[in-house]
């Protein structure tokens, strides 16, 4: 009667509503996780977290269950499969320990692996657990469980039928108690089993799937809500990271572009570059410097970060081509000294080497430091050497990311290019990215007599007026200066 | 190794021991009853007599089940003569769960 009664209920909270309530959710407790679930977990209803081997499902399910615990939420969590001991070391790995949270009776570890040698002999039900947990339930008024590898439970039985049955059970007894459940389930290769988690699928409110696929010999786990009932939620893929401070999301292409429009015009650090961009860069948006190698490039963006670090603004410069210090160093030269805004905190240089680690990784680095700045400009040298955190694509990734984020923040994004061949017009659009980008320079080298002469030329300055020719400039110990003709 | 020490068990202590079981059920579902049925018939055909068996409600004992590791019911366990026997289900299958019980062949 009230399982008819719950489900009447759910179909209007599924149905064809447009800005009615929307269902009670519980944070996962990864900040990345909850803005693509819309808030969180469906409060009181099921989630099927799906995987390969070593996707990582059990790790979610696990900083769920162990944040919730820490948060007043009290948990229980049924392993199917994995001992006590390994769970835990899986915790502390995520920085948690168990036995503190199990101490305060916030937790609770229920070893439900069947004895190997037991017989099958008939059939039978999973009524003994039920009631050891729900005497736990009482016990502690837990209100989170995570069924860790749900799949070990269905082998046991020898029929398709008879594992529905049971899993409908279950799934009404987890509803019957209010709780918030997570199912972790191991998947195999896609045609193998299909109808066998099919109705999985169709039984839990939400149902995400997690996997870890090797591109370029770096490896990347990646998570996909695949329905929420009731609930809006991203659609895309996310890469996620697992590391000593938890599991990491990182949601950035969001389905809305909530950019923010361009703010007033700065100076580019050069007062005759200025002019040529009709009054400067427009700050928070995003510009491409593009040239061959030794044009000037990073010269002209450490030109730009000075003056804005002397204005009183903060700069991140993220550095895929060389130390921080040997950046400092060359920059002397120029005459740009940078150590002194270092100093201030008005410059920060990180240099990252590009196949350390994956695309997912350098984006989390990127945003724990555009957190830890927040900065009013970021810096990107060289966007060509982002191609080495494995694929093209990993590159575009990264720098859409970067991207969005900085226009999301209102801070401003300078990528620099390194354009290899003389046809740099068609080069310079820079994996792809430049129709997204609002200002392009592009820098160049060209043989004069017996000499080689510096040029460049404004390609596009979105929303402002600009000069369409080629402009010498040249690098003196005081700077940039344009060379009058 | 354990197979043949369990061998040299059974050559010694034949069929004269008690067998001593303990019957997990939850209330009177169906396969709870079937078990209880069909373990009393068993009992009664090859062990005439020289049996006990416990039945313990998981519904009402918990704690009991909690101990013993009950997950599923019905659980048999044959606590004596040992090694120990876990059975699961309703115990359907007269052979299997005679060959499980290391009962077939002692009356024959």
């Amino acid at each position: 009667m009230a399982t008819a009664k719950r489900r009447a209920q759910g179909k209007n909270a599924g149905g064809p509503q447009k800005r009615t309530k929307e269902l009670p959710k519980v944070s996962t407790g990864i900040a990345g996780l909850d803005l693509v679930l819309g808030g969180g977990l469906p409060a009181g209803r099921v989630t099927l977290l799906s995987g390969g081997p070593g996707s990582g499902k059990s790790m979610i399910g696990l900083q769920c269950l162990l944040q919730g615990a820490a948060d007043g939420r009290p948990g229980i969590l049924v392993m199917f499969e994995e001992r006590a001991a390994a769970m835990r070391q899986n915790a502390a790995s995520l920085g948690w320990e168990m036995t503190r949270l199990e101490k305060k009776n916030r937790l609770y570890l229920m070893d439900a692996r069947l004895d190997p040698e037991a017989v099958i002999s008939g059939e039978f039900s999973i009524k003994g657990l039920l009631a050891i947990l729900d005497q736990r339930i009482k016990a502690m008024r837990a209100k989170l469980i995570l069924i860790d590898a749900a799949d070990a439970l269905l082998h046991l039985y020898d029929s398709p039928l008879r594992e529905r049955r049971e899993l409908y059970a279950l799934h009404e007894w987890l509803l019957d108690r209010g709780l918030t459940a997570i199912m972790t389930v191991k998947t195999v290769p896609q045609e193998e089993a299909p109808s066998r988690y099919a109705f999985l699928d169709f039984m839990a409110d939400c149902v995400i799937h997690v996997d870890q696929r090797v591109t370029a010999q770096l490896t990347t786990r990646r998570l996909r809500v695949i329905k929420y009932r009731g609930s809006g939620y991203g659609r895309n893929e996310y890469p996620f990271i697992i590391d000593e401070s938890g599991i990491n999301i990182i949601p950035i292409t969001s389905s809305v572009l909530q950019h923010r429009p361009p703010g007033p015009k700065m100076s580019s650090g050069q007062a005759w570059l200025d002019d040529l961009l009709g009054g400067g860069f427009k700050s928070g948006t995003s510009i491409l410097l593009a040239g061959t190698a030794g044009a000037g490039k990073t010269t002209m963006a450490c030109a730009f970060a000075r003056a804005a670090g002397l204005r009183g603004e903060r700069v991140l410069y993220l550095n895929f081509e060389e130390s921080a210090e040997s950046m400092v160093s060359n920059m002397l030269s120029p005459g740009l000294p940078l150590q002194p805004l270092i100093q201030t905190g008005k410059l920060a240089i990180r240099s990252y080497l590009p196949e350390a680690m994956g695309v997912e990784e350098h984006l989390f680095h990127a945003l724990k430091d555009l957190d830890e700045i927040q900065p009013q400009h970021v810096i990107v040298d060289a966007i060509s050497a982002c191609k080495r955190m494995g694929s093209e694509q990993a590159a575009f990734e990264y720098l859409m990311r970067v991207l969005n984020v900085c226009k999301e923040r209102g801070v401003t994004c300078i990528y620099i290019n390194q354009t290899a061949g003389l046809d740099i017009v068609a080069e310079i659009s820079g994996i792809g990215i430049s129709s997204i980008i609002d200002t392009i320079i592009l820098l160049r080298h060209l043989p004069i007599g017996g000499a080689v002469a510096r040029q460049l030329i404004v390609m596009k300055s979105r929303g402002s007026k600009h000069s369409e020719q080629f402009h010498e400039f040249r690098i003196t110990d005081r700077g940039i200066d344009l060379v009058k003709t | 190794m354990k197979a043949r020490k369990r061998e040299r068990r059974r050559e010694a202590k034949p069929v004269r021991e008690t067998h001593i079981f303990r019957l997990f059920v939850a209330g009177n579902e169906s396969n709870s009853s079937q078990a209880r049925r069909n373990l009393a018939r068993i009992c009664e055909e090859h062990i005439k007599g020289r049996h006990k068996i416990e039945v313990v409600d998981v519904l009402k004992d918990v704690s009991s089940a909690h101990k013993n590791r009950v997950l599923v019911t019905p659980t048999l366990i044959l606590i004596k003569p040992l090694p120990k026997v876990i059975v699961l289900g309703n115990l359907n299958d007269t052979e299997q769960v005679l060959a499980a019980l290391r009962l077939n062949g002692d009356e024959r």
